[in-house]
């Protein structure tokens, strides 16, 4: 075990995993995240805790995966590199193991220029693959990025993501590649609608042997309405919605049923995903829709979750 | 014709400015004997003048620009002013590479020729003398 | 070459307002190529800026004059005897420049005329470029000639990111995504082992102010041992 964390645990033992999101509140307040912990409770193996997502400035992942962690939930700790330079991610790495933390999600972020501070000062000291390749420096060499050493390397569990469907095409077969030869122990994927071209991708990583090296999770995102839908394929970048969702969408008689035929096809997804070669999980990111979770998992048969029961403790010398 | 074209030079200006550093310069003009080691030093001509245009040769643009401000004692035209330009901007970077086995400094006659210059509101290629316009606010 | 832009007529009156003897100084060096600085953008602001001080009813005189560069001692020496009867100075010099002047005539107040934007290249008459960060370890050679510090707003190493859009930068819209025009001029040399492998995390230059002595002048600039 590199890191004993729970997604590591579920992973390993072959089973199929789920991870799920939650994003910070852009205040103080600690029951926001307790309240959305409560939906993802018993139902994922590990929640992402976004990190400044859109650079909208948030409560720390950190904090959050702390109050998550309370909740009894996995944190994913989201770590992304547009704010921070290596002496505080380092710094922040060591923190977040010394209270629990054990999966972490390397990311390079979405540019200070979306957010509510966009001519804050960039950071990208290092991006996310030279992150993934220090995290596991830490861990596995028990050393710091410069090459002191560390007096109690933190145990982590290496998480990156990957856009199957992102520019240019050809080569993010080979991005993957490159984050698994940094150290990523699993991968996320951005959410799937072109299910044909997923499997191209996914051949091509078994092809090169990549899917043995690492685990990927499969993204999902139920449409939750034809609009949504709409904008997704047509103004969001790195998506690609074939026709054939629209058109279910746009079939269904009863317009409050849209919804549910929005989550029947995340349902068939994951129903393929189970079987895929070279998927071993989901990653769920309902969103705007936490609380549909449940029902989700519910529906798709991902529950129960699989549970490890804690190790008992050493027995103490005689 | 643009009023700029009708524009008179001011002679005594230029006599002023030329009077300023003249032993000095005229020291340094004299003392060319035409080795055309300058030319050998000076990428414009190796490049541009493809290492036979004269027009490029240090000494030649220095020659032609102070050296006949200083033959003609400032009484120069505009047309003469403008070839001097061509010399001056276009076929010279002010780059400071040129190099004189007599210790000739180059770099600072093409600078002084091109301050005379500017004294006339002529400067590098492409850029244009001001307009004498009132600005609106 | 450095490009620099002029600053608002109104911010430039702003910082004179105290003054009541300016002199504004060009220079013939790179700010007047990029046409922000030179002698014709001299005269044009000194222009402006008496027109609008006199609107003001204010005592206002401004020249100008202009050195071939504000960054080269033997030039900028020209003005001594210049800048004496002038309470304050306006540099249309990149920010080397004005920085150089404000040294040799430290009791006069100097202010830029210019924000130095960047490094960069003439593309046509008037449209500039960034391409350069003067990051201190060029990396050229690797990314086929695209600088990734440059032209990618994250500055990656081993990119791209999952932002690009049909191409464009997810940052700037009317930038290409620098990395996908790596990928695609390395792919057409045959050199697309460059990026297939990890480049480290690097060991950031620019930590304190810049100071460079060529290796043959060094003996010239160090102190004699005595023996």
């Amino acid at each position: 075990m590199k890191s004993d964390s729970n997604l590591e645990k579920v992973l390993t033992s072959g089973a199929f995993a789920v991870t799920g999101e939650l994003g910070p509140p852009r205040g103080a307040d600690p029951a926001i995240v307790k309240e959305k912990a409560q939906f993802l409770k018993g139902r994922v193996d590990a929640v992402n805790i976004t990190d400044n997502q859109t650079a909208m400035v948030r409560m720390a992942s950190w904090a959050a995966s702390i109050l998550a962690l309370q909740e009894g939930l996995e944190p994913n700790y989201q770590m992304v590199c547009r704010d921070r330079n290596r002496i505080a991610m380092q710094s922040d790495i060591l923190g977040a193991a010394s209270v629990g933390i054990k999966t972490m999600l390397c990311l390079s972020g979405d540019h200070q220029s979306f957010g509510d501070h966009p001519k804050a000062k960039k950071v990208y000291d290092i991006d996310s693959i030279q992150l993934i390749q220090m995290v596991k420096k830490m861990r596995d060499e028990s050393k710091f990025q410069g090459g002191a050493d560390i007096t109690k390397p933190p145990r982590i569990f290496i998480g990156a993501v990957e856009n199957p469907f992102g520019q240019p095409y050809d080569f993010r077969v080979y991005r993957l590649a490159k984050k698994i030869a940094a150290g990523a122990d699993f991968i996320q994927t951005q959410c799937i609608y072109n299910m044909e071209r997923f499997r191209e991708w996914v051949k091509q990583a078994n092809d090169m042997g990549l899917t043995e090296k690492v685990y990927i999770l499969a993204g999902v995102t139920p449409m939750k309405s034809l609009k949504m839908a709409l904008y997704m394929k047509n103004s969001v970048a790195g998506l690609d919605v074939p026709d054939w969702v629209i058109k279910r969408l746009e079939g269904v008689t009863d317009k409050k049923k849209v919804a549910d035929e929005g989550i029947k096809i995340a349902c068939e997804q994951i129903e393929e995903f189970k079987t895929m070669k070279g998927v071993a999980g989901v990653h769920l990111m309902p969103i705007e829709w936490e609380h549909k979770v449940p029902e989700i998992t519910e529906r798709a048969k991902l529950l129960p979750r699989p549970t490890f029961p804690a190790e008992p403790a050493p027995a103490p010398a005689a | 014709m643009s009023e700029h074209d009708l524009k008179p030079i001011n002679i005594d200006q230029i006599r002023a400015l030329l009077k300023e550093k003249e032993a000095g310069m005229k020291l340094r003009l004299a003392a060319c004997a035409g080795c055309t080691l300058c030319a050998e030093s000076c990428f414009m001509f190796m490049n541009k003048g493809k290492g036979q245009d004269p027009q490029f040769m240090p000494s030649f643009k220095v020659l032609n620009t102070l050296g006949k401000l200083y033959r003609k004692r400032g009484k120069v035209s505009r047309a003469e002013l403008e070839q001097m330009r061509k010399l001056l901007w276009s076929n010279c970077a002010l780059c400071e590479r040129c190099y004189c086995p007599l210790g000739v400094d180059l770099p600072n006659m093409i600078a002084f020729a091109r301050k005379i210059l500017r004294s006339q509101e002529i400067e590098a290629d492409g850029q244009q003398a001001p307009e004498k316009k009132e600005v609106s606010k | 070459m450095i490009i620099a832009n002029r600053k608002t007529v109104e911010e430039i009156k702003e910082s004179l307002k105290a003054y009541k003897k300016v002199l504004t100084v060009g220079c013939g060096g790179c700010t007047a190529v990029c046409m922000a600085g030179g002698m014709k953008e001299v005269n044009d602001l000194n222009t402006q800026l008496d027109i609008l001080f006199k609107d003001d009813k204010v005592v206002f005189q401004i020249n100008g004059a202009v050195v071939e560069r504000q960054c080269e001692v033997p030039y900028l020496a020209e003005l001594d005897e210049i800048v004496k009867p002038y309470d304050a100075i306006l540099s249309m010099a990149c920010g080397a420049g004005v920085q150089f002047l404000a040294e040799r005539y430290p009791d006069k107040p100097v202010f830029p005329a210019l924000n130095t934007v960047f490094v960069g290249v003439n593309k046509d008459i008037g449209w500039y470029e960034e391409r350069c960060k003067s990051c201190g370890e060029c990396v050229l050679g690797m990314t086929g000639g695209i600088c990734p510090i440059t032209m990618c707003a994250k500055g990656l190493l081993n990119g791209p990111c999952g932002g690009p859009q049909d191409g464009h930068c997810e940052a700037n819209s009317e930038a290409d995504c620098a990395w996908i025009k790596i990928y695609e001029r390395l792919k057409a040399q045959g050199r697309l082992d460059n990026i297939l492998k990890i480049t480290p995390a690097r060991e950031w230059q620019d930590q304190v102010q810049g100071s460079l002595v060529l290796d043959k002048f060094r003996d010239k600039y160090s102190k004699k041992e005595t023996k």
